[in-house]
């Protein structure tokens, strides 16, 4: 069945702007609830097959990432510098495709811990940073954490970590098979006395909602999956929203600013169509799914009368307190082959250091995995002490079976002097002015990532590696995870949205991504970005029934 | 009756796109054994690679040609050379890196002028001898130039051959990669014998 379409001169019920983790389930619980969805994509809608094994594509050419060539940033790590751009990828890097960054995450699913929302009492604060309770809890987001478990689909299994938040149901499906980086990182963890277990990962281990189960192809992270298997939203909730006739999926187009009237109140979404013609679509309530960088980037291009700081920025607060998941491990090498270029990328996890430990003398916590790494991306560094060309370079390719990944996936702190906002020259091909990124490390993450370095080496030396190449903890020039740049609070001076993702200064403009949350949790945001999805979506609906939007 | 293997295409709609659960659940081993009969559930079964070059000229080739060989050498397996990685450099130039042709060009002259001046020589450093091309890049391997050519070396070998390098899957075979749509555990030495996971005193793992 054609899905619904409907002309931009309708007045549907919602615009939705992104179609990635969280727009998608936007998308079908407002459907389903009976309203009228037009879903608003940047990048093309691709079909499975489509995707292809192809490293240089998706990790070195951003086939469906953001372009730097038609999409550019400008980065600087404090506002004293002027911002340039960059070579290689951009700073905030993210899928521009139907199904966002659902479409090519690693789908390591991690809820957060019930510590993750009131470190901020918890604490105290810290100086340089800006670290407060979120305003919901975690039994309050759990039976959302669960609904993303069942409704998109995740296998693992429970209560295998002692360090587990508790949970209302299992997983519905089990956890993948172990590969060999598994297998070690379980070895020198437990001989350390700690407590590695299966990985919960958003990919099907069996045949679940008419997906078949992983084929162990090797390519997760950066890539799209051919088969389905991945929970990706372009696979999951997309096709059941539109299958209620009441949701449009509108690719390539490019939303660039959020139409307003005198009253203060959103009336649609200016965007560019796939011909570049610049259009308008008409809705009740537009709700903001675009991610941590697009969201904030879209409310601060919208700045009209009233609104002269920009959309629902009355706070000030639209783009600060970016945050990624800062981290640091070490890459093993083993005597026989582990082959890691097959399976899916993580197969075990570990949580003992979850919690932040005074005693470190610094803030800051996270989880480890095992995982892989492509062999394109893999090949282009060495470690230290070996050649970068030659015979002995020969022999380190030879070795690219032998090695796995240790990595550990810590906090960053959010500062408020860590934003994106708009640069003053730089626009994209479309000419809509470009996102400027201000960026630098808390002491307290480097800090950290050290220490997990450390800890990283110590396990896959009680794994019995025969080389350890422990990564380097740099100073951040970008990432994936793009957190908190819009977010909730109950105190409208403090935050951009409140505990049901309204904005605080206009009544019909919801936002809901990786920009909502407060803190930056311990990596892999993907399903607490879902599950404040799901929840958002229910108060929404319960809005829009009571004519309060 | 004989039925022709089917395309990767057709392989990944039957296990993605057309089917239910329980067709493909019925008809699993067979997809799965025909793709992997096929050869077209590989990585790069289509798209046919680069046999001619045709961004740099023959004397900038051969110079490339010359810096990749040392950079991946052969010897009793094949290297970067015999992988085509040249072709894949051409092409990359001439296409999805053309903008970085022009400093590349500029690179490689100062790289051969250099090369020149340093020994003396009349003839261009892909005449030199082995040795004498080993001292020059030494020198030579900080600089932006050499860095590029570096990257480009590893992308040409590893990279799907329909880019024009990984010849014969070459560079897979280097490093140890079977070219599969698909696997199965045991993946490698470590987990083929996996007892399974013990759970920890105090801890219940539960399934649904």
């Amino acid at each position: 069945m054609p899905s619904k379409t409907y002309k931009a001169s309708e007045t549907v019920d919602f615009v939705i702007v992104g179609s990635g983790a969280s727009g998608g389930i936007m998308a079908r619980e407002l459907a389903r609830a009976g309203n009228s969805v037009v879903v608003m994509e940047q990048g093309p809608r691709m079909a499975a097959h489509e995707f292809e094994h192809d490293e240089l594509k998706y990790r070195q050419l951003s086939g469906i990432t953001n372009n730097p060539a038609t999409n550019p940033q400008t980065f600087r790590s404090d506002a004293s510098k002027k911002a340039e751009r960059v070579s290689g990828r951009n700073p905030l890097t993210y899928a521009r495709v139907v199904g966002g960054s659902s479409a090519h995450f690693n789908a390591n699913f991690w809820r957060l811990h019930e510590i993750d929302f009131i470190e901020g009492s918890r604490w105290g604060p810290i100086a340089g940073a800006n670290l407060v309770d979120w305003p919901i809890t975690y039994a309050e987001l759990e039976p959302y954490y669960t609904k993303v478990e069942w409704e998109v689909g995740v296998s693992g299994l429970a209560g295998a970590s002692p360090f587990d938040p508790w949970r209302s149901k299992p997983y519905p499906m089990p956890p993948l098979p172990v590969k060999s980086s598994g297998v070690l990182f379980e070895r020198g963890a437990r001989k350390l006395g700690l407590h590695p277990f299966p990985a919960p990962l958003a990919i099907n281990s069996t045949f679940y909602k008419d997906r078949p189960p992983c084929i162990q192809c090797g390519l997760c992270g950066g890539f799209a999956c051919e088969v389905m298997a991945k929970s990706s939203s372009v696979w999951t909730v997309i096709p059941e929203a539109e299958a209620t006739g009441r949701c449009e999926v509108r690719s390539e187009s490019y939303v660039f600013r959020i139409g307003m009237n005198k009253a203060g109140r959103a009336t649609g979404v200016y965007y560019y169509d796939s011909d570049r013609k610049e259009q308008f679509q008409n809705a009740r309530a537009v709700v903001v799914c675009a991610n941590g960088a697009e969201t904030p980037k879209l409310l601060l291009n919208s700045a009209t009368s009233g609104f002269e700081q920009g959309l629902a920025n009355s706070s000030g607060v639209v783009g600060r307190n970016l945050m990624f998941n800062k981290g640091g491990g070490a890459m093993a090498r083993f005597e026989h082959p582990l082959n890691e270029y097959k399976g899916a990328n993580v197969t075990r996890i570990m949580h003992d250091f979850y919690d932040s430990d005074p005693k470190r003398g610094f803030y800051g916590g996270g989880g480890f995995d095992a995982r892989s790494g492509g062999p394109l991306t893999w090949g282009q560094r060495v470690p230290e002490g070996t050649p970068t060309w030659g015979p002995k370079y020969k022999e380190y390719l030879e070795s690219y079976t032998y090695w796995m990944n240790c990595s550990g996936h810590g906090t960053s702190l959010p500062q408020e002097t860590n934003r994106v906002d708009i640069d003053p020259e730089l626009k994209d091909a479309w000419g809509v002015p470009a996102i400027r990124v201000t960026y630098k490390d808390h002491p307290d993450d480097v800090k950290h990532a050290k220490w997990q370095v450390e800890r990283a080496v110590e396990i896959m030396d009680a794994a019995g590696a025969v080389q350890i190449d422990p990564s380097e903890v740099g100073e951040a020039s970008g990432g994936v995870h793009l957190l908190g740049t819009c977010r909730m609070g109950n105190d409208p001076a403090t935050s951009v949205i409140d505990k049901y993702h309204r904005t605080h200064d206009v009544k019909n403009l919801f936002l809901c991504d990786g920009s909502s949350m407060v803190t930056s949790g311990r990596g892999q945001p993907t399903q607490t970005i879902e599950a404040l999805a799901f929840r958002a979506a229910d108060h929404i609906a319960k809005f829009a029934r009571a004519n309060e939007i | 009756m004989d039925q022709s293997p089917p395309s990767r295409r057709q392989f990944l709609a039957a296990v993605g796109n057309l089917a239910s659960a329980g067709w493909i659940t019925l008809n699993w081993p067979q997809i799965a054994a025909a793709a992997e009969h096929s050869g077209h559930g590989g990585h790069g079964a289509h798209d046919a690679a680069p046999t001619t070059l045709s961004t740099l000229s023959p004397a900038e080739a051969a110079e490339v040609d010359a810096i990749v060989n040392q950079i991946v050498p052969g010897g009793a397996t094949p290297g970067a050379r015999e992988a085509r990685v040249l072709y894949f450099i051409d092409n990359a130039l001439g296409s999805f890196f053309a903008a970085q042709l022009p400093a590349f060009r500029q690179g490689l002259a100062e790289f051969g002028r250099g090369y020149a001046a340093r020994f003396g020589a009349d003839k261009p450093f892909s005449a030199a001898p082995d040795a004498q091309q080993q001292l020059w890049l030494q020198q030579v391997e900080k600089t932006p130039f050499f860095t590029a050519v570096r990257r480009l070396t590893v992308l040409g070998l590893i990279a799907l051959p329909k880019y024009g390098g990984n010849h014969d899957n070459l560079g897979w075979k280097l490093i140890g990669v079977e070219d599969n749509h698909y696997w199965e555990p045991p993946f490698g030495y470590y987990d083929k014998d996996y007892p399974g996971f013990e759970p920890y005193p105090g801890t219940k793992p539960y399934t649904a």
